[in-house]
């Protein structure tokens, strides 16, 4: 059974562990294979191809005691010399007395301290093959310069400096040597009173070491020229691979090169300085050595590769020990500025869970009241005006209205029994501004028995016209009866398109009355065929784009046939409408433009009715001219004097 | 079908807006389908009215369906508008009771109307300047004022010849310019917007 060697306390452990059972260090990876119980082993160590199972092989080594001697190095040799001293001691004490540290220290320091190798130190190809072999069990990298087969071959042994090749091998692997020579672990020092096993191949080596300390075979006795011959001819047949040529030529120079013994060379006598030069150089005295740190005191390693050392970083698993992690405060420091910051945004986020409530307004404010004011000022001057009926404000002069004249003239022109195409585009609400100009053109044209056709391009029209022709007709002073000679068309749908196809063909758009009656088929209609038969367009409107599409639909036409083209308008269209009055040659031939229009018409046709219309028109812009005057100084003066808020502000 | 429908609508909309434009040219040739086509669209337009109605009362339907604030207005509405067609359907759209509903019921709401809008109108003017003063505020309010005093003679005061003189400067120079430059706005774009269209780069009817 094959032991593994713990690299890092040296005891030995089960192959089927892969860490130590004493130190639980990792076993495989560094582990040295112990060897067996036998001569095997041993045989294994000192064969220098590692193979030792064949007879041939053993037969040399047992041929060649003095070379498994030179194969044990010195340290080696003290180590064991220490172990069996120690063996030796009476088992009385309750620890087995082992080599302490000091002593281990010691041991390694010689290693370390070693004079540098010997060049011949090469040819100690035992104690090369010995280490090689034994670094390859335990799986380090064999050093390129260890002594092969071959070059010992070459190279035969021409000095018998068993210990220089020793030391050469300590210093090439000290780690290794001091691996070898590991003392027990501290824990095993505590155990108490167990009787210390040396392994196999501790015992091999301690035969061998008698060997040497009887004297069968004198180290310089031996012989090794044949054995390592006859060695290094069955190497040649195993072993195949050779050295490359730039080693062999490297070998070749080096044996040229260097001399056969080492001459004393000639000292080199010191050189004469100059004065200034001798005084420049430091001074011995100051700093002869460098500093050195007393670790006399200082602990030393017991377990581990630097077992031994003192004052150096102890590998103990002690050493790396489990502490608790450092733990700090996780209380913020604030300044109280940056508190008093906090809260406030706490307060402000916990305000916005909270709904805010909405002011709650006051009833009566200043602005209702005066809205109140406002209403009541334009109300009862004009109410009372009309239920007065007072007829204080002087009335618009027709002169002074452009189109009032011309639209009277137009009207006079037309023959009694004509037709005359009448549109009711205006807005129902338009009525009361409206109504005093319409109804004195309905009533001027009913005086003239004109015949009336009314249509609308906007859908309260049919309506409008139906019931101003009402209105005016039982307005007419002995009228009890209805009035029949007109005709309501009704509507046109199409707004431009229904404009421009009455224009072109308005028994195709209109060809059935509200009554459902063919108004085309009988006088005087039947013997209009287009807009321009009509003896007159009268347009009622409210808006100027409805005028503009007449004008441009519809005033072509009549302007072709030389008809007049009239509008009755309220005040807001009246300014649009009036360029197409004034233009040359004008394309709207009369026009009558809001209520003064209308109040200045009816008086040139004598048709004015003293119903306080006009002074309640008239006081209703002097009142509203003086709320805005009043609420605009007001609120200006209000506006320039700084109250709270716009001081806060 | 989708490619053949947009290019049908487009052949549609281009033959007759040209054939409308050729025949102000050519009344003798091309007047009598000018006035079908005519006649066509008013009648579409009609139809669009009554699609107008419908699509009313669907909406107000919807809302007196809903438990919305204003869902007693859309019943108002849509009671009138039913007592109203029945009206008129029975009395004829010139009749008695369908002038009465008109003459008591639509124009004075109307008038009321305008009478309220007249009356924001001052109580906005008068308080103009505290709200907004700016020197545009204040050219906007003398303007009003000078209008309002040269529209009508003041009571106790009577017309101020100057006052009138200047308002009917400001109401056919200044504001017909205003307007008149609007119109030919107007008059372009509507051009542009029917070249357009008879040449097919826009298309309102889809494709």
């Amino acid at each position: 059974m094959t032991d593994i060697i713990c690299p890092l306390c040296g005891k030995p452990n089960p192959p089927d562990l892969d860490e130590c059972k004493y130190c639980q260090a990792p076993l495989k990876t560094g582990g040295f294979i112990a060897p067996p119980e036998g001569g095997d082993e041993l045989d294994k160590l000192i064969s220098p191809s590692g193979e030792s199972g064949e007879p041939g092989e053993q037969e040399a080594v047992a041929s060649t005691p003095p070379n498994l001697e030179q194969s044990v190095p010195d340290w080696l040799k003290q180590t064991e010399a220490n172990f069996l001293d120690q063996s030796e001691t009476t088992p009385s004490k309750s620890e087995p007395e082992e080599p302490g540290p000091d002593q281990i220290s010691g041991q390694i320091d010689s290693l370390i301290n070693q004079p540098p190798a010997h060049p011949a130190g090469q040819d100690n190809v035992i104690d090369d093959d010995w280490l090689a072999s034994l670094l390859s069990e335990a799986g380090v990298n064999e050093p390129a310069q260890s002594g092969t087969p071959e070059k010992s071959a070459r190279e035969p042994v021409e000095e018998p400096a068993q210990a220089p090749a020793e030391e050469q091998s300590q210093e090439e692997f000290p780690e290794k040597a001091g691996t070898s020579a590991e003392e027990p672990s501290e824990e095993e020092q505590a155990t108490p009173a167990l009787p210390v096993e040396k392994p196999a191949w501790l015992t091999s080596l301690e035969a061998a070491s008698k060997i040497k300390m009887e004297g069968v075979v004198p180290p310089a006795e031996v012989h090794p020229e044949q054995p390592f011959v006859e060695e290094a001819a069955e190497n040649a047949e195993e072993q195949p691979p050779e050295p490359p040529d730039w080693l062999k030529i490297s070998a070749v120079e080096e044996s040229t090169s260097t001399p056969p013994s080492q001459e004393a060379e000639p000292q080199i006598s010191p050189a004469e300085l100059p004065g200034w030069l001798e005084a420049l150089r430091p001074s011995e005295a100051v700093a002869p050595t460098g500093p050195v740190e007393d670790v006399s005191n200082a602990d030393i390693v017991t377990a581990g590769p630097l077992v031994g050392l003192r004052g150096v970083i102890s590998t103990h698993p002690s050493a790396i020990r489990a502490r608790k992690p450092p733990t700090y405060s996780i209380k913020l420091r604030v300044t109280d500025e940056q508190k008093a910051r906090v809260e406030m945004m706490e307060e402000l986020l916990a305000g916005e869970d909270k709904p805010t409530p909405l002011p709650t307004q006051p009833i009566i404010t200043s602005r209702y009241i005066f809205r109140i004011i406002v209403a009541v000022s334009l109300l009862l001057p004009i109410l009372w005006m009309i239920i007065s009926g007072r007829q204080d404000a002087a009335l618009p002069q027709t002169g002074n209205i452009p189109g009032v004249v011309n639209f009277t003239q137009e009207i006079q022109k037309l023959p009694t029994g004509a037709a005359v195409l009448v549109a009711f585009d205006y807005e129902a609400g338009f009525s009361g501004e409206l109504n005093v100009a319409i109804n004195s053109v309905i009533t001027q044209l009913m005086n003239k028995n004109v015949y009336l056709a009314l249509v609308a391009t906007n859908p309260s029209g049919p309506a409008l016209g139906e019931s101003t022709i009402t209105n005016v007709y039982s307005g007419l002073v002995g009228n009890t009866t209805t009035y029949n000679f007109y005709t309501n068309l009704g509507y046109i749908p199409g707004g431009v398109m229904g404009l421009s196809g009455l224009a072109t063909s308005p028994r195709s758009v209109v060809p059935y009355s509200l009554t459902s009656d063919n108004v085309w088929a009988g006088a005087p209609l039947d013997a209009i065929t287009s807009i321009e038969d009509f003896n007159a367009v009268i347009v009622l409107t409210n808006d100027s784009d409805t005028a503009r599409n007449w004008v441009e639909q519809v005033g072509p036409r009549l302007r072709q046939a030389n008809k007049p083209l009239l509008f009755v308008s309220s005040s807001q269209a009246e300014p649009l409408i009036l360029p197409y009055y004034q233009a040359t040659p004008s394309q709207v031939q009369g026009l009558i433009g809001g209520l003064a229009g209308g109040v200045a018409y009816s008086r040139s046709v004598g048709n004015f009715q003293q119903n306080g219309v006009w002074d309640a028109y008239s006081i209703g812009v002097t009142v509203s001219i003086l709320i805005i005057i009043i609420g605009s100084v007001a609120g200006g003066v209000m506006k320039s004097i700084p109250t709270d808020k716009k001081k806060e502000k | 079908m989708k490619k053949i429908l947009p290019l049908t609508n487009a052949a549609i909309a281009i033959v007759s807006g040209s054939i409308v434009l050729l025949g102000y040219f050519f009344p003798g040739l091309l007047g009598g389908i000018q006035s079908t086509l005519l006649g066509w669209a008013i009648i579409l337009a009609g139809f669009a009215l009554l699609l107008g109605i419908f699509n009313l009362v669907m909406v107000h339907w919807k809302k007196v369906g809903g438990e919305g604030k204003g869902s007693i207005n859309s019943i108002v509405l849509l009671v009138s508008l039913v007592l109203t067609m029945i009206i008129v359907s029975i009395s004829g759209p010139a009749g008695t009771f369908s002038l009465w509903i008109f003459n008591s019921i639509q124009v004075p709401a109307e008038i009321s109307l305008l009478a309220v809008l007249a009356f924001v109108l001052v109580y906005a003017a008068a308080r103009l300047l505290t709200r907004s003063p700016k020197w545009y505020t204040v050219l906007f309010l003398v303007t009003v004022l000078l209008i309002l005093l040269g529209s009508a003679p003041l009571f106790f005061v009577g017309e101020v010849s100057l006052l009138s003189s200047l308002r009917s400067w400001l109401m056919h120079v200044p504001a017909v310019a205003g307007a008149r430059g609007l119109l030919l706005g107007v008059a372009l774009g509507t051009v542009a917007t029917g070249l357009r269209i008879l040449i097919g780069i826009d298309r309102p009817y889809g494709g």
